[in-house]
């Protein structure tokens, strides 16, 4: 708590009260004397409230540590085996990467056969479409390369859902305040189910795999894109909605006309963000089987192979450490 | 007299039941230009904004003609404070607003904006995606070179100066056709020669088309420059209305009177600076 400096003369302070308009005029006859021995108005004090509040937060943070049974005992006790961990990771196997025995490559198929669409005989083609349905993304790299794909996939949906619902989940936007209630209440709630809550129970009604995953993702995705859309549809300036309803103009040209341009920017850097999220959250989801580098970095830890699982923990740093950089750029781009 | 607005008995109230507007009574005719002075919350921008119904009022009627909202010659009258919402849209379409703020999407074209003030008319599935006639993009440059900003027609809108951006503004309005355009505080965001510069355009082009024009100020040489006609409102009552010669300092006085003051607040002469 900051010390307030002492007031001066006690009595002045009805003068400072004053209304603006009588203190205005009073300032010129005041001038001949110094401005030390004029009543300024002072801040208001804080007093024992600011002690109070941080009473309580020191309260509720031991709390918080007991609760979780801190000890700094166990951490160090532990410390050897995380050294013995790390030691046996090093070197990372980068094999994983670029050994091309790693991708087994059926014999018959040559590289052009594989990536161009080049047209290929009946066996040669279902050989091709096995490879890369269930070969490649078992590999470091088609396992990366499948996190991307469903963090895109995944936004992708949310933001085609979350789009027309953010309108209808805004105050100023929702044709009606039942509507809007309903949806607010409905999304929160579905909000709280995290994403990969949502992917144990997709994996559970259509099996293991990268689709389970994508869907998890667009689930939870779009209950937070509703969210940051709707708030961002609130925070426009009413005046040109004010303007544009005074044209005559009917409800879905006021929306397209004097909302949309103004929250395009703010979309375009939530739906980024959210991909960046997406990315990490497609990994997680990949530890509970649903495809990705997760599942890959799963299995290697399960079977003690340190250095092949330090090499997908790198290729994740790095691939998160893209997308960042790569979606800063992007959002720079547009606002 | 030719009649365009009719407002009898119009009053506001608001939340805890305080009038803004206290049963005001005032007609206005084809053509004219009209200038409101006020203080601020002497009702000046809720009066304009009762006669778009952008305010609902609270009580009074509101009547103008049946032809101006169908094109017909017809002179009938329709209240528009009971009017169904179809209606209110024709109306809305045959009324400019201008506003302080001037109230442009920032983010769009000059000329998407200016296009905007069609969407009352036009089809609306091709407007949600910006897609308009070709002769209406014409009359929208059109409507640019009207306000001397056709060389802008393509810049963003934010990319413009106070004193044009207001002038696209009034193209917007004009693309309605309008009878009437309401101006609440058109120059108050900005400096002296823009101001006249927004001003005269305004008057050129109600000349022109003979639209009705009500224009809230507050400087008081322009209200007297630009109104064929001024009003003054206070306490949300009408004070005055006459022809400008007829405003006295008498009648000045009465305007900017404020309750709690034991006189007028300075003088608004030397607030006026053009």
């Amino acid at each position: 708590m900051l010390q307030q400096p002492p007031e001066p003369s006690q009595p002045s302070e009805s003068q400072a009260m004053q209304p603006e308009s009588q203190a205005e005029r009073k300032v010129p006859m005041s001038e001949p004397q110094s401005p030390e021995s004029r009543a300024f108005p002072q801040p208001p004090r804080q007093g024992w409230k600011g002690w109070a509040i941080g009473l309580l937060l020191a309260f509720i943070l031991g709390w918080s540590f007991a609760g979780v049974q801190f000890d700094f005992k166990e951490l160090i006790h532990g410390a050897p085996q995380m050294a013995d961990m790390f030691k046996r990771s090093i070197p990372p196997d980068v094999t994983t990467l670029t050994d091309p025995e790693r991708y087994s490559v059926p014999e018959e198929l040559g590289l052009k056969e594989l990536i161009l669409p080049v047209p290929l005989g009946g066996e040669l083609s279902e050989l091709k479409e096995r490879w890369w349905r269930n070969t490649f993304p078992n590999t470091v790299l088609g396992a990366t390369i499948q996190t991307i794909q469903m963090a895109l996939a995944g936004t992708f949906i949310a933001t085609l859902i979350a789009f027309p619902i953010g309108f209808l989940a805004a105050r100023n936007t929702s044709p009606s305040p039942i509507l809007y209630h309903a949806i607010k209440l409905t999304v929160n709630f579905l909000r709280t189910i995290p994403d990969f809550a949502a992917g144990l129970i997709l994996i559970a009604a259509i099996g293991l795999g990268p689709f389970a995953g994508t869907l998890a993702l667009a689930f939870h995705t779009t209950t937070v894109l509703v969210k940051l859309f709707s708030e961002a549809i609130e925070n426009i300036d009413p005046g040109v909605v004010e303007a544009v309803t005074a044209t005559g103009a009917r409800y879905p040209q006021v929306v397209s006309f004097a909302v949309v341009p103004q929250v395009i920017p703010d979309f375009i850097s939530f739906v980024l963000y959210r991909f960046e999220t997406n990315i990490r959250a497609a990994t997680v989801l990949g530890l509970i089987g649903a495809g990705g580098i997760g599942l890959i970095m799963n299995s290697d830890f399960r079977m003690f192979q340190y250095p092949q699982a330090a090499m997908s923990v790198i290729v994740l740093i790095v691939l998160v450490m893209l997308v960042d950089y790569l979606s800063a750029r992007l959002r720079r781009l547009v606002i | 007299m030719d009649l365009m607005i009719d407002v009898q008995g119009l009053r506001k109230a608001y939340g805890d039941g305080d009038l803004i507007l206290k049963d005001v009574s005032v007609k206005f005719a084809p053509g004219e230009f009209v200038t409101i002075l006020g203080l601020s919350g002497a009702g000046k921008s809720t009066f304009l904004r009762c006669l778009n119904r952008l305010i609902e009022p609270t009580g009074g009627s509101l009547m103008v003609p049946r032809g101006v909202l169908d094109g017909s010659g017809s002179t009938e009258r329709v209240d528009m404070t009971k009017a169904s919402s179809r209606d209110l849209r024709l109306w809305r379409r045959r009324v400019g607003m201008i506003f302080q703020q001037f109230n442009l999407v920032k983010r769009m074209s000059v000329l998407d904006n200016v296009l905007s003030g069609t969407l009352g008319e036009a089809n609306l599935l091709a407007s949600i995606f910006r897609s308009f006639p070709k002769a209406e993009r014409e009359r929208a440059l059109h409507n640019l070179e009207r306000v001397g900003l056709l060389d802008q027609a393509y810049q963003r809108a934010d990319t413009l100066s106070g004193g044009q951006q207001q002038r696209v503004a009034i193209a917007r309005a004009l693309m309605q056709r309008p009878k009437v355009i309401l101006a609440d505080e058109p120059v108050a965001s900005l400096d002296p020669k823009l101001s006249v510069q927004v001003l005269d355009t305004l008057k050129r082009v109600a000349e022109e088309d003979g639209i009705t024009v009500l224009v809230s100020l507050h400087v008081l040489d322009l209200a007297k420059t630009y109104g064929d006609r001024i009003i003054g409102f206070q306490g949300g009552r009408i004070v005055f209305d006459g022809k400008p010669e007829a405003l006295s300092d008498n009648e000045v006085e009465r305007i900017y009177f404020r309750e709690g003051y034991e006189h007028a607040p300075a003088t608004p002469r030397t607030i006026a600076t053009v």
